[in-house]
């Protein structure tokens, strides 16, 4: 049995203790904005928040998260106005698609700690998360974008 | 200047939209429910459910205002599920906002893409030109048919009417009726109107292209929502995880699957062609339940005597065996005579390594087969809405109607997805079959890393010839690499006349004005599963071609951007990417630490040209490259931002082409098996990148792969700029350039 909190509501879901949280929130719960992409923590398409800190889903038992708090890109806002979400629209990052939960709850973490990263410091946090259509340049961008908004109020 | 190719299109068109008329269409019933049937039906519910207008196969006008335009790519990345339909919208003069986009699910030639033999096939970067002319027609017939319709109804001649966003006006009168409501007194009449070229809008006078409409699928890019193949979900559906042989041709001949079948959830354990599957309630289980598999394969593959090693040094000496000739990719004049009488000949020779996707999205398919294995429902992320059919019905033994696919958003293609036989739906099909229920198959990273269809290997012989007054006269590309696409799909390749446009494209360098020139296939056996990658045969053939220019230019000693200038003189969109871009790199600043190189790589039609800043640490060997700048002409830009976000992401992966993407096969195994030995750039490992599209009033074409033969080129140009070393082998390593240097 696997029981911990997902994007605010208790879970409780009959899997075998040692599955990957990735697979838990992807099949069983049928929350499919995070991915898999390597399965090995390498790519980072899988990251959700743990209790708050960027964690690859895919290399997490279930085991492991028991009554912890886990936040999905479907849970870091209703209805995406998260302003990361608002700006990776804004700024057009996406292209086609995949990595980008992974992305945007990886930046998350970044700003929850750091609001105003210097852009060595976006670099240095995002590197963990590939994006083989090559946005990264955009990923930047729209980090810096909710930074300046946050400065700005 | 587009006028002569246009009137061949309207010809065309003037068949497509009568076949259209007699074909399969879509129209939105007047639940708003989108149904694919065919015409007969169409109509049927046209009259059951109003009069929504049905005027060609591209687009339906619904009573309601909706207007469905019909989008026959798929969407992995490039934009043009929303820049293509736009074409159409503008030339209608449709409200965007009601603008609802429908993918082509279906497999019909009418809504194919000509350069692929009518096949629906998002490849090559070729969408938008491929559609652009139709979709302009398209709308403009549809527009012309509701003005003349409107003319009709209000009793006043078509000159005094215009049109604003889905609303036809009559200025004098102030009267005006909605789009929708015209269609629902509109008939189709039995010949569309005529629209000359002059009549469409001109370059530059559109209400949408050219002023960054915001991309469709974003917002749920952004939010998680987007469905890609990975993501399906149906009812009753269990999972399979299939052990893949590891060298082609192989099957299992023992299976030990006892550990595995006690392993709580999984329900069967299956013998598949190439392979083993274990089914299981869960995905979990299924993949424990396959590490627990103990299988002897066969052994017996030709394949297991595949090196790389050894395999390019034979495509090396059939490169540079004079007696053996292939076919010609493009030729003109003839070259024997200017080589015979050289006063200096020159020749260099070019390898590279096979590559692997790495798209992001792992190979996944969900498949349930019905009616005795003759029918199937397939749900994938795929680059051919017709491939994946037509190979699904060879598969099955069945008729392509028996298939119905739902293609869903692609984790990245970079022509992963273009085969047509897709092992991981005939896998996901084979175990439905078998079991009878719907079945997800997810490859896991390692299986498509060990047998996916990758970027073949190939060695390039380099040849040039110089008069006594210095011109280049002739020049040879002879390209040694498999024949890629007889494997792709033998059936295109069999209308292809042995042009193998997968392993020879961009040996054509056909921005330079060479008198006597050659490029030409010199056929090797293929000694591993290949495939597409993206910038096709571009990210090695302009490798060699533009390093081959800079050692001329080198020889000459002349500066190597006068020498391109000089081959291009009459290519004046060549002298122009050349100027931008050397003017983005301010290319005759000298520099202190660093040195520049340049490739002018375009890709098909589109025009590009990129330099490269670079280091190189004389100790290890390795390149940094601090600055990439690359410009681009893909004529008339159609979503400009979009187009920069194109480019910079072609750089980045060209970037990763040039500098480290490699797979080696030893014994027909491939030796990577995941990001961490399949190494792709980071964020932490790129330069500055400098983009600039540039758009010009020439028809639109492709923006998805310029950078891979741009990039290659002025890296290793940059890279002899700064040590003096020619590395000839691609990607460009640390030992290699250290090798280099030392020679």
């Amino acid at each position: 049995m696997a029981n911990f909190t997902l994007n605010g509501q208790t879970v409780d879901v009959p899997a075998d203790p040692n599955t990957p949280l990735l697979w838990v929130i992807r099949e069983h719960l049928k929350y499919t904005g995070t991915k898999f992409g390597c399965g090995v923590g390498q790519c980072g398409a899988c990251t959700v928040h743990i209790n708050g800190s960027a964690t690859y889903s895919c290399l997490t038992p279930v085991a492991a998260i028991e009554g912890a708090d886990v936040t999905t890109i479907e849970g870091l806002s209703e209805d995406g106005s998260h302003p990361l979400q608002k700006a990776w629209v804004a700024e057009e990052v996406s292209q086609c698609g995949y990595c980008q939960s992974g992305q945007i709850m990886r930046a998350a973490d970044l700003l929850a700690n750091n609001p105003d990263p210097s852009r060595e410091e976006i670099i240095a946090h995002m590197s963990t998360n590939i994006c083989r259509c090559g946005t990264y340049n955009r990923i930047i961008s729209a980090i810096q974008r909710v930074a300046r908004e946050a400065g700005d109020d | 200047m587009t006028k002569q190719t246009y009137t061949t299109e309207l010809a065309s068109n003037r068949r497509e939209f009568l076949q259209g008329l007699s074909g399969l269409t879509i129209v939105i019933g007047s639940t708003g429910l989108i149904t694919a049937c065919s015409t007969a039906e169409a109509q049927q519910i046209a009259r059951a459910g109003g009069t929504d207008l049905t005027a060609n196969i591209w687009v339906t006008i619904g009573t309601n205002d909706i207007v469905t335009i019909q989008y026959p790519g798929t969407e992995m990345g490039q934009g043009t599920s929303t820049s293509l339909p736009l074409v159409l919208a503008d030339e209608l003069d449709a409200d965007w906002d009601k603008v609802v986009v429908e993918t082509v699910t279906f497999h019909d030639e009418a809504y194919g893409n000509p350069f692929f033999f009518n096949m629906l096939y998002t490849a090559g970067s070729l969408t938008v030109q491929a559609y652009f002319d139709r979709f302009r027609l398209a709308g403009a017939q549809t527009r012309r048919l509701l003005v003349e319709s409107a003319a009709t109804h209000w009793g006043v001649p078509l000159t005094e009417l215009e049109t604003e966003p889905s609303v036809v006006v009559h200025p004098a009168s102030g009267q005006q009726l909605s789009y929708g409501e015209i269609a629902n007194f509109t008939e189709v009449p039995e010949t569309l109107p005529e629209i000359a070229d002059e009549e469409l809008k001109a370059y530059g006078a559109h209400r949408y292209l050219g002023s960054d409409i915001p991309r469709r699928d974003m917002p749920s890019k952004a939010d998680g929502s987007a469905e890609f193949g990975i993501d399906v979900q149906v009812p009753n559906m269990v999972y399979a995880s299939v052990l893949r042989a590891p060298v082609e041709g192989e099957s299992a001949l023992e299976v030990d699957d006892n550990t595995a079948r006690s392993i709580a959830g999984v329900i069967d354990v299956l013998v598949v062609p190439e392979g083993v599957a274990v089914v299981a309630e869960t995905y979990e289980a299924s993949k424990w339940g396959k590490e627990a598999l103990q299988v002897t394969w066969s052994e017996d593959s030709s394949f297991r005597d595949a090196n790389l090693e050894t395999d390019l040094d034979e495509s090396l000496r059939r490169a540079e065996d004079m007696s053996l000739s292939g076919a010609a990719w493009r030729s003109v004049g003839d070259i024997t005579e200017p080589f015979a009488t050289a006063a200096q000949v020159m020749e260099a020779t070019y390898l590279s390594d096979p590559a692997y996707h790495a798209q992001m999205e792992p190979m996944n398919a969900t498949a349930h087969v019905t009616e005795n294995g003759k029918a199937a429902e397939l749900w994938v992320s795929t680059q051919t809405q017709s491939l994946s059919i037509l190979g699904a019905s060879e598969f099955l033994e069945t008729t392509p109607d028996k298939i119905t696919l739902h293609p869903m958003f692609i984790g990245g293609g970079f022509g992963r997805r273009g085969l047509r036989r897709q092992k991981y739906a005939e896998d996901a099909m084979y175990i439905s079959r078998a079991i009878g229920l719907p079945v997800k198959v997810i490859w896991t990273r390692e299986e498509d890393v060990k047998t996916c269809a990758f970027r073949n290997a190939a060695a390039q012989l380099m040849r040039a010839a110089f008069d006594s007054d210095g011109n280049l006269t002739g020049w040879h590309h002879r390209v040694a690499a498999p024949r890629v696409l007889e494997y792709m799909n033998p059936p295109r390749w069999e209308k292809s006349n042995g042009r193998d446009v997968i392993a020879m494209l961009g040996s054509e360098s056909s921005r330079y004005d060479i008198p006597n020139f050659l490029a030409e296939h010199i056929e090797t056996e293929r000694r591993s599963r290949v495939g597409a990658w993206r910038g096709v045969g571009t990210s090695y053939t302009k490798f060699a071609a533009e390093s081959f220019i800079d050692e001329l230019a080198i020889a000459r000693g002349i500066d190597s951007l006068e020498f391109r200038q000089n081959l291009c003189h009459n290519n004046p969109r060549a002298l122009n990417i050349l100027a931008t871009v050397a003017e983005m790199a301010d290319w005759s600043r000298p520099r202190d630490n660093t040195a520049l190189g340049l490739s002018l790589a375009g890709y098909s039609r589109t025009f590009g040209g990129g330099i490269a800043e670079v280091s190189v640490d004389r100790t290890t060997g390795i390149i940094t490259v601090h600055n990439f700048w690359l410009a681009a002409d893909a004529g008339y830009l159609l979503q400009p931002s979009n187009s920069q976000a194109q480019l910079e992401g072609n750089v980045v992966f060209g970037i990763s082409n040039t500098l480290k993407e490699r797979l080696n096969i030893q014994d027909g195994v491939v030796q990577q098996s995941n990001y961490y030995d399949y190494q792709v750039m980071r964020m932490n490992e790129m330069p500055n990148i400098e983009v600039r599209a540039i758009s010009t009033n020439n028809p639109p074409t492709g923006m998805g792969e310029i950078g891979l033969g741009s990039v290659s080129g002025a890296i290793a140009n940059a890279v002899f700029a700064a040590t003096g070393a020619r590395v000839r082998h691609l990607p460009l390593t640390p030992e290699r350039v250290l090798a280099a240097m030392t020679t």
